[in-house]
């Protein structure tokens, strides 16, 4: 393999990598907190994506229609939790599952009642290419590893210096607690929610230039979330980035040497951590209690 | 004596109902319903019984559908051997998977069974595309051989063989539920701690079950392999990965007839609403929404408790024992 390839290669590895990272952190932050396994952050995914198609259509700006992804998927987000997860967070864990997925699964018919069935194309915003050590690779992708590498460093800093950060940070470990400190849990899980939704729509909107938007696209992206959110431990922000560079980087190589391997080779890392820690590389054996 | 002959009369009559329905409903439809209703059985019991959720079911429906299709597609002709050949592959299938996935957590449990129905879907549409065809599917309906006594080849014949089928499911996991073995994986979903405290291995008792459900589940995918006459990756596509979730909900999750029940609303609203409108994901999606929402007992759990009342108010003894020996 030569050494222009293999650039190329780990670079298309961290954008997809960013993207999963984007989208599993919003899983992984609601079932840290509210304990719940929130499927529809995949609906989330997809309104970016096609807000972003509609939007750079009407204004032919891309980064406007990923801005206005993000504010319409936390919107969107905004409204489910508080119609439909406010009644079943007292639930167990398997009925947010479900109750999530009939969500995913009638957003998806949302969907196909307003933009129809037909995948749609996204103009890239950025063709210029940036030498690395004598290979060319595309800015667009080295933008999205950038916004990655920033929503992480933000969310650190939310999440270590600001109060509701700390206070979320605090519901993780025991939510009674900080219930008992005079904080409203609820509104927190509102706020939690939204940003979980926004950034899965982020993720949507950044990844709709690189493919075709259609309805099934959030289905598409399904199993390597889902990976990359049991690789890393559920409730886990670090164990979500790493296990996104990992995921990322096995489907992009894994492509060069053979192109099935990139769909299966996940799958068989995924079963080789489970085999030795069954609840992934940083998850917490908390059970809901 | 008598306890075990109430039973069967709840069994005849379900089925009887079933049977009775084939007069005036279509042909198609009834089959439909009855195959579902053995695919759901698989996950109901998984549900109800074991407390595990699996939206990974249509991973083994789509073993047991390739398995009869690879006999009947290559090999041979007779439908009773590829059957046979499907539920094989289900086991050999569930039987690798298994010890994996039934140590695991139930959150990551339900997860890595979607994963791994993502996973076929690629695997039969793409990487095995020699073999599978890709998305053409594999043809063989002119393939079956007709055989004597009932003729799968045939509709109303297969309607008779797959009604008997459903039959021996249902009866085997009416068995399952009243020996120590079903005690054990309620015991296992209730609380693991003093199954273990009994000395029953949680793992054993698990791994039986999902081996079990999963092969059931092939054993439907190999019927609709035969009945429709061709497979296609869309048997394993992540769309259709609820529908039996949907179907166990809807019927009453854990509820002996509620398999039945649900897999007869299910197909019967699926071909009402997509007459009506073309957007089938919608309407499901919603559905599933309210019924978690409205109460989980689903259509058989509302209509058991509202017999039972009835029957009470009657004073009529053996009526509510019935309904009772239902329930467990």
């Amino acid at each position: 393999m030569s050494a222009q390839l293999l650039i190329s290669g780990v670079i298309f590895g961290l954008s997809i990598g960013s993207i999963f990272f984007l989208m599993a952190i919003g899983l992984s932050l609601c079932f840290g907190l509210m304990r719940i396994i929130s499927l529809d952050q995949l609906l989330y995914y997809s309104v970016g994506a096609y807000i972003t198609y509609s939007l750079s259509l009407k204004t032919g700006s891309v980064w406007l229609g990923v801005l206005g992804g993000l504010v319409v998927a936390g919107i969107v987000a905004f409204a489910v939790e508080r119609l439909i997860f406010r009644r079943i967070y007292e639930r167990e864990l398997t009925f947010s599952m479900i109750t999530s997925f009939g969500i995913l699964i009638g957003g998806i018919g949302v969907i196909k009642y307003f933009w129809g069935v037909v995948p749609r194309p996204v103009a890239v915003p950025m063709l210029t290419q940036l030498n690395i050590v004598g290979t060319e690779v595309p800015v667009y992708r080295l933008i999205i590893v950038g916004i990655a590498v920033l929503v992480y460093a933000g969310i650190w800093l939310f999440l270590n210096r600001t109060i509701i950060g700390k206070a979320i940070r605090a519901g993780i470990e025991n939510v009674e607690h900080v219930e008992g400190l005079g904080i409203n849990v609820s509104r927190l899980f509102t706020i939690t929610f939204i940003i979980a939704g926004a950034l899965s729509g982020l993720a949507g909107g950044l990844q709709a230039p690189l493919i075709m938007v259609d309805p099934q696209m959030g289905l598409e992206v399904l199993a390597f979330v889902f990976m990359v959110v049991i690789i890393g431990g559920l409730g886990s922000i670090k164990g979500t980035l790493i296990s996104a560079i990992l995921v990322g980087q096995v489907v992009s190589l894994g492509s060069l040497i053979y192109a099935p391997l990139a769909q299966m080779a996940p799958f068989a890392i995924m079963l080789l951590i489970l085999l030795v820690k069954p609840t992934g590389l940083y998850g917490s054996p908390l059970l809901k209690k | 004596m008598m306890k075990a002959f109430r039973w069967w009369w709840g069994l005849l009559l379900a089925f009887s109902l079933l049977a009775l329905s084939r007069a005036f409903l279509p042909l198609a439809f009834v089959n439909e319903v009855v195959i579902f209703s053995i695919y759901t059985m698989g996950c109901s019991f998984l549900l109800g019984r074991v407390g595990f959720i699996s939206f990974g079911q249509p991973a083994y429906l789509a073993a047991g559908a390739y398995g009869t299709a690879f006999y009947l597609f290559y090999f041979g002709t007779n439908p009773y051997i590829g059957i046979l050949m499907g539920v094989l592959s289900g086991l050999v299938v569930s039987g690798i998977v298994g010890p994996l996935f039934v140590r695991l957590r139930s959150d990551y449990f339900a997860l890595v069974n979607l994963a791994l129905a993502v996973i076929i879907y690629y695997l039969m549409q793409k990487v095995l595309a020699d073999i599978t065809h890709g998305d053409n599917g594999l043809w063989f309906l002119t393939n079956i051989a007709s055989t004597p006594l009932l003729d799968l080849g045939k509709p109303n014949h297969f309607f008779i063989f797959a009604l008997l089928v459903a039959v021996a499911v249902w009866a085997f996991y009416k068995y399952l539920d009243d020996s120590i073995y079903g005690a054990c994986c309620l015991a296992t979903k209730i609380n693991e701690d003093k199954l273990k405290f009994l000395g029953y291995s949680n793992y054993r008792v698990r791994l039986l079950a999902f081996i079990i459900a999963n092969t059931t589940t092939a054993l439907a995918g190999a019927m609709y392999a035969v009945y429709l006459g061709f497979v296609s990756p869309e048997i394993t596509s992540p769309a259709r990965a609820a529908d039996p979730v949907v179907v166990t909900i809807l019927g009453g999750v854990g509820t002996l007839y509620g398999p039945i029940v649900g897999a007869f609303a299910y197909t019967g609203m699926k071909d009402v609403i997509s007459k009506l409108i073309g957007n089938w994901e919608l309407f499901i999606g919603f559905l599933l929404v309210f019924i978690m929402l409205a109460g989980e007992k689903g259509i058989w759990g509302t209509l058991q408790s509202l017999l039972e009342k009835l029957l009470s108010r009657k004073k009529a003894a053996a009526g509510t024992a019935d309904n009772r020996e239902a329930r467990h």
